[in-house]
C-alpha cells in the first residue's frame, strides 16, 4: 500500500475513532466506559513495553499508575496546578521513582526483579493507606475538574473528557510505534530473545532495562494522571491488583508486541465487566481465568491462536507431498562392501 | 516495652514465618519455579480451616489436615495447567500464570467465604499461658514445635532418603535427571503439592493470630520472600535461621517504632542486603 | 543377530531444516557401532533423537525399537526405564550428590529378562577408582572419573542399548583408550553400543562398524576395515596417509 494512502487511511481512522462513541448510541455510560478503556489502555502500554518487548515482568507498574494519580491529586488540590502542570509533575515523579527502582534492581535476576517490583506495590500499599500526607485511608478529594483555561476547555463528565482521554491514547500509541522502531526498541528485543548475542552485539542488558524501564514508567503515570481527574478522588485501592492483572491480560490476550493489542484487551475487558458481569467476585475469577488460561495454553494469544489453527491446516495440506530424501546414494555405497 | 515478652513474640513470629516460607524454598530450590499465588494460598488455608471449625464444627486437629488437603489439590492443579511451561522453564509466564491463580483464588474465596474478616479459634489459641511477666498462647508453643518438627523432618528427607536425592538431582539438572529414568513431571507436581500443604498447615497454625480476610496475603508473600532470600534459595536451614531473625526484627521493630510499618521495614533491609551484597541472586539480565 | 537398536525412517526437522534424516539404522546385541562426522553434522541429534529428547522443540518423526518393542510413543524417562540408555556428553553427573548418591539414586526399577543391573558392590569392583572417591561430591571428580561414574549409572539401570555422546571430550589420550576399552567390553557382554566420537582415530580402533554423518544423512556406512581405507574417512580425519 503507497504510503500516502496509508497515512489517510490512518488519520481517517483516527478521526472516527473520536466519533466512535457517539456512533455507539453516545450515553453517559458508553462515554464513561470509553475514557476508562483510553485510560486503562495508556497504563497497559507501559507494561507491554517491559513484558513483549524486553520479556520481563514488572509488577511495579500498579505504583506508577498511583504515583499519576496521587501526584495530580497533590499537586492539583496543594499547589493549585493546572492539567498541565500536574501532567509535568507527574512524569517527574514516574521517572525519579522509576530510575531509582531501576538503580535498585539493576544487577538483579529476571525473577528477583519480578519479585523485588511485586514487594514494591505490597509496601506502596501499606504506605499510602497509613501516611497521613496521602489522606491515609481515606485518600485525597476533591481534584478540580480538567480545565485549560487558556483553551477555554472545561470537562464535566466524561462526555467531555473523552477528547483528552482520546488524545492522550492517540500520543501513546505513536509513543509505542516509535519505540519500537527506536535503537532502544531493537535492542530490548535483542536483550529478550538472546541475551549472549545482543552482549556480543554491543548491547548492555542492564542499561536496556533501565533505560525501557524510565520509558515505561511516565506513560502508566500518564494514564494515572488522567485517572485522577476523572474520578475526581485517589486512595489506596489505586494499589489493588485488580489493575495488575488488567494489565497483564489486555498485553497477552490478544497477541504479544502488538501496536493495538494492549488496547483492544483494556476494552473486551472493561466491555466484559461494564456491560456482561456477573458481579465483583465472579469477574475476578473470569479475569484471572483468562490471563491463566491464554499463558498457559495460547502463548500467541487470540491472534497466535488464529496462526497456529491456520498453520495446522496448510501442514496437514503439505503432508502428502514430503518425499523422503532420495535413498540412492546410500544404498549405492553400501552395496559396494566387502 | 517488655525485652523478654518481645523476645517471645519474635521466636514465635519468627517459626512462623519459617513455616509460612518453607514451602516456597522447596518449590524455588528444587524446581526453580516462583509462586505468585502463595499469599492467596495461605488465605485459603486459613479460611478452609475456620470454615471446618466454626462453620462445620469439625475439630481443629481434623480441620488442619482438610486444609491442607485443600492446599495440595491447589497446588496440583496448579502445576498440571503450567506443567508445559515449567518443562520449558518459561518462567515469564510462570509468574504471570501464578499471579492470575491468586487473584482466581481471590475472588472465590470472597464468593464462597464473603468479605467480612473472621476470627480463627481454635482450642489452642483460646488458652493463655502466663509465665512470669510473659503472656503466650497454647497456639504459639504449637508453632514453634510443629515449626522446628517439620524442618527436621523435611532436612532428613532431603538429605537421607531417595525422594530426596531423586529431588536433588532434579533440582541440579532436570535434563540429566530424565536421562536417569526419572519421571521429572511428577516431581514438579509432587514439590507444588507440597508446597500448598506446607503453606496450608502455615496458614492453619499461625492464622488463629490475626483476624483473616480474604483479600490478605500479600504481606505473606513479602514475609516469604524475605526469608527465602536471607536464607539463601533452597537452603532449608538458611530459611530457618532466616525466618527466626526476622520474626525477632518485626517483634522489635513493632514495639520500638510502628507495628503498621513493620512489612516495610523488613523489605526495607532486604533491599539493603539485595543492593550491598547481591550474592547469588544478582546475575545481571542477560546471563542465566 | 536380531537388533536390539532399531530405528526407521527418523527424521528430525527444525521449522522446515531437516537437521537429521535417517532411513534406517540397526544395532545388534554385542555390537559397537561408531558414527562419526564433522561438528553440526547431527551425531548428538542422532543420539538425543532416539530417546525422543532434544534441544528446542522439533518435529521428530520415525520409529526406533528397542529389543523388538516401539518405544516410540514412550517419553525418553520410560525409554530410559526400559533399558535405552545415554550418556551425553558435557554434564554426566550430578556434581551436587556424592559418588554413592549419584550411584544409589539409579536403579530400583523392575527389569525385563535378558537385563541385568548391576549392584553398587559390583560397580565398585568394576571400577576401584570410584569406591576410593565414594564420598567426594561428583564436582569434584575429574574427567575420567565422570566418565567412569557415568558409564556406571548406566549400568545401575540396567542397559540394553547403551548410547555415548564424545566420551572422550577433555580426556588425556591414555585415559581416552581406557574409556573406549570399557565401552568395548561392556558391548561384549551383549550390550548394543552406538558410540559418537569426534575421535575417529581412537574409535577407529575399538568398533565393529562405523557410519559417516554429514548434514544429517548417513554418507557411508561398513566394516571398520573397510571404513578405514575409505578416502572420505581417511583424509578428513586420519590424516592422508593411513596405516
Amino acid at each position: 500500500m503507497q504510503p500516502a494512502l496509508r497515512l489517510a487511511l490512518i488519520i481517517g481512522c483516527a478521526v472516527l475513532g473520536l466519533f466512535l462513541p457517539l456512533l455507539l448510541g453516545g450515553t453517559p455510560a458508553i462515554y464513561s466506559a470509553a475514557v476508562l478503556i483510553a485510560i486503562f489502555a495508556v497504563m497497559a502500554y507501559g507494561l507491554d513495553t517491559i513484558v513483549s518487548d524486553l520479556g520481563e515482568v514488572s509488577l511495579a507498574h500498579t505504583v506508577f499508575f498511583a504515583i499519576g494519580a496521587y501526584a495530580t491529586a497533590l499537586l492539583s488540590t496543594r499547589a493549585g496546578l493546572g492539567p498541565l502542570g500536574t501532567l509535568a509533575g507527574t512524569v517527574v515523579v514516574a521517572l525519579l521513582a522509576a530510575g531509582i527502582l531501576g538503580l535498585i534492581t539493576l544487577r538483579l535476576r529476571e525473577f528477583v526483579f519480578s519479585l523485588v517490583t511485586y514487594a514494591v506495590a505490597v509496601v506502596a500499599i501499606t504506605v499510602a493507606a497509613n501516611w497521613n500526607f496521602l489522606g491515609g485511608s481515606d485518600g485525597l478529594r476533591g481534584i478540580p475538574a480538567f480545565e485549560l483555561g487558556f483553551l477555554g476547555y472545561r470537562a464535566q463528565g466524561d462526555a467531555e473528557l473523552w477528547p483528552v482521554a482520546y488524545a492522550l491514547l492517540l500520543v501513546t500509541l505513536y509513543l509505542m510505534r516509535s519505540f519500537r522502531r527506536s535503537r532502544l526498541g531493537q535492542a530490548a528485543i535483542m536483550v529478550h530473545l538472546n541475551p549472549r548475542l545482543a552482549t556480543m552485539s554491543g548491547i548492555d542488558p542492564q542499561r536496556t532495562r533501565l533505560q525501557v524501564f524510565l520509558f515505561s514508567a511516565p506513560i502508566t503515570a500518564a494514564a494515572g494522571w488522567l485517572y485522577a481527574y476523572q474520578r475526581a478522588y485517589v486512595s489506596a485501592d489505586l494499589l489493588e491488583t485488580y489493575f495488575l492483572i488488567l494489565m497483564l491480560t489486555a498485553v497477552v490476550l490478544i497477541g504479544r508486541r502488538l501496536l493495538l493489542g494492549p488496547l483492544i484487551g483494556v476494552a473486551v475487558v472493561q466491555i466484559q465487566e461494564k456491560f456482561f458481569s456477573f458481579g465483583g467476585y465472579v469477574d475476578k475469577i473470569i479475569l484471572g481465568t483468562v490471563l491463566i488460561l491464554v499463558l498457559a495454553y495460547l502463548p500467541g494469544g487470540l491472534v497466535g491462536m488464529v496462526q497456529a489453527l491456520r498453520e495446522a491446516s496448510r501442514r496437514v495440506r503439505d503432508r502428502d507431498q514430503t518425499a523422503f530424501p532420495a535413498q540412492t546414494q546410500t544404498e549405492s555405497i553400501r552395496k559396494a562392501g566387502p | 516495652m517488655n525485652l523478654t515478652q518481645q523476645l517471645v513474640n519474635g521466636l514465635v513470629l519468627g517459626h512462623a514465618y519459617a513455616l509460612i516460607a518453607i514451602g516456597w524454598t522447596v518449590l524455588l530450590g528444587v524446581a526453580r519455579l516462583v509462586n505468585f499465588g502463595h499469599g492467596q494460598m495461605y488465605m485459603l488455608g486459613a479460611f478452609v480451616t475456620w470454615y471446618s471449625v466454626s462453620r462445620l464444627g469439625l475439630p481443629y486437629l481434623v480441620a488442619v489436615p482438610i486444609a491442607m488437603l485443600a492446599g495440595v489439590a491447589v497446588g496440583y492443579v496448579m502445576q498440571r495447567v503450567m506443567l508445559q511451561l515449567t518443562l520449558r522453564q518459561d518462567l515469564v509466564s510462570i509468574m504471570i500464570v501464578t499471579l492470575g491463580f491468586g487473584y482466581v483464588l481471590h475472588g472465590a474465596a470472597g464468593l464462597v467465604f464473603g468479605s467480612t474478616g473472621q476470627i480463627l479459634e481454635t482450642p489452642l489459641s483460646l488458652i493463655d499461658v502466663y509465665w512470669g511477666d510473659l503472656w503466650f498462647t497454647w497456639q504459639d508453643i504449637a508453632i514453634i514445635i510443629v515449626a522446628i518438627l517439620f524442618f527436621a523432618l523435611l532436612k532428613y528427607v532431603i538429605e537421607r532418603t531417595g525422594v530426596g536425592r531423586t529431588a536433588r538431582m532434579v533440582a541440579e539438572d532436570p535434563a540429566l535427571a530424565l536421562l536417569a529414568g526419572i519421571d521429572v513431571k511428577k516431581v514438579y507436581l509432587g514439590v507444588f503439592a507440597f508446597e500448598g500443604a506446607a503453606v496450608a498447615l502455615a496458614a492453619a497454625l499461625v492464622a488463629p493470630r490475626t483476624p483473616i480476610l480474604t483479600s490478605m496475603g500479600f504481606d505473606e508473600v513479602i514475609v516469604t520472600f524475605v526469608v527465602v532470600v536471607l536464607g539463601g534459595i533452597g537452603s532449608i536451614t538458611g530459611s530457618y535461621f532466616a525466618g527466626l531473625a526476622l520474626g525477632l526484627f518485626t517483634a522489635f521493630f513493632g514495639a520500638l517504632v510502628s507495628p503498621a510499618y513493620t512489612t516495610a521495614a523488613a523489605f526495607a533491609v532486604l533491599i539493603a542486603v539485595l543492593v550491598l551484597r547481591p550474592g547469588g541472586l544478582a546475575a545481571a539480565p542477560g546471563s542465566r | 543377530m536380531s537388533a536390539i537398536l532399531e530405528a526407521r525412517d527418523l527424521i528430525v526437522a527444525y521449522g522446515g531444516n531437516r537437521a537429521l534424516a535417517i532411513p534406517h539404522l540397526s544395532i545388534g546385541s554385542g555390537e559397537l557401532v561408531g558414527v562419526v562426522g564433522a561438528n553440526g553434522a547431527g551425531k548428538s541429534t542422532l543420539v538425543n533423537s532416539l530417546l525422543g529428547w532434544s534441544r528446542g522443540r522439533p518435529r521428530i518423526a520415525g520409529r526406533v525399537r528397542l529389543a523388538g518393542e516401539d518405544v516410540s510413543p514412550l517419553p525418553s524417562f520410560e525409554r530410559v526405564r526400559k533399558g535405552l540408555l545415554l550418556i551425553p556428553e558435557g554434564k554426566l553427573v550430578f556434581g551436587t550428590l556424592s559418588v554413592e548418591d549419584n550411584l544409589l539414586a539409579v536403579g530400583g526399577a523392575p527389569l525385563g529378562e535378558g537385563r541385568r543391573a548391576y549392584s553398587v558392590d559390583e560397580i565398585y569392583d568394576l571400577f576401584p577408582r570410584l569406591k576410593e572417591r565414594r564420598g567426594h561430591l561428583g564436582a569434584q571428580l575429574s574427567g575420567g572419573e565422570r566418565q567412569m561414574l557415568g558409564i556406571a549409572r548406566a549400568l545401575r539401570l540396567g542397559p540394553r542399548a547403551l548410547l555415548l555422546d564424545e566420551p572422550s571430550i577433555g580426556l588425556a589420550p591414555r585415559l581416552v583408550s581406557t574409556v573406549l576399552d570399557t565401552v568395548k567390553q561392556l558391548a561384549a557382554t551383549g550390550l548394543a553400543v552406538l558410540l559418537v566420537e569426534q575421535n575417529v582415530r581412537a574409535a577407529i580402533k575399538v568398533v565393529d562398524r562405523l557410519i559417516l554423518l554429514e548434514r544429517g544423512q548417513i554418507v557411508t556406512e561398513g566394516p571398520a576395515a573397510i571404513m578405514r581405507d575409505d578416502p572420505r574417512i581417511a583424509e578428513a580425519y586420519l590424516g592422508a596417509h593411513v596405516a
